[in-house]
């Protein structure tokens, strides 16, 4: 196999894993993971007793791959239009990702302080915090772009 | 970008749907590029040549601001 061939398997492979997208039904799946988890999320916190700190773990993972299968499903019609608008919703949810990683930690720490006198210390997001953002902003600015198009 | 593709379509007596389907594209696709909101592809632009039988240019054109 020569270097131009090596290349364009490369290139291959490269704009298959890019264009890479679950069928459309997936979708739904995403949305009931996501919703169940956020559900559970609450009766963890205010019906359950005794150390349930696994199971909060174990929600924040199924939080995220939810809303990421929603991410990853194709439109009920893709286009190169759609394509073209998730394209621009994951750079501006990538980009306001950062901001908020960056941020966020002092806007906690300030508020924490201001109520309380002996507030919280300076500590960074973790990164449940940061990835739900993000898949909340690439989600969110997806579906009003196509919304408004 | 400007383009004429609303009064092509209202030549050949196609409405948006029949000509989203045509050319494998959604209705609001059509819409977006009629309004000129959204830039086609070139693969689109030639999809859209074929119908109307027109060479791109005929129904494309740039504006001073491109």
């Amino acid at each position: 196999m020569n270097v131009k061939k090596i290349m364009e398997c490369e290139q291959k492979r490269f704009y298959k894993i890019i264009n890479f997208r679950l069928p459309h039904k997936f979708m739904v799946i995403g949305i009931v993971v996501a919703s169940l988890s956020i559900v559970m999320m609450f009766v963890r916190a205010f019906a359950m007793e005794g150390d349930t700190e696994w199971l909060k773990a174990v929600l924040k993972k199924t939080l995220v791959i939810g809303m990421l299968v929603m991410s990853v499903s194709k439109d009920k019609q893709e286009d190169e239009m759609t394509q073209s608008l998730r394209s621009q919703s994951y750079a501006i949810a990538f980009v306001l990702g950062v901001i908020y990683a960056l941020v966020m930690p002092y806007v906690d720490f300030g508020v924490s302080n201001a109520l309380k006198p002996e507030g919280e210390t300076l500590k960074d997001l973790g990164d449940f915090q940061v990835l739900v953002f993000m898949l909340m902003i690439q989600l969110g600015f997806y579906h009003n772009l196509k919304l408004f198009r | 970008m400007e383009n004429t593709i609303k009064v092509e379509r209202a030549i050949l007596n196609l409405t948006q749907d029949e000509l989203a389907q045509n050319i494998g594209v959604s209705r609001q696709t059509i819409n977006s590029i009629e309004a000129n909101r959204y830039v086609p592809s070139t693969v689109l632009a030639l999809k859209l040549s074929q119908i109307f039988g027109k060479p791109v240019n005929a129904f494309f054109r740039l504006t001073e601001n491109d």
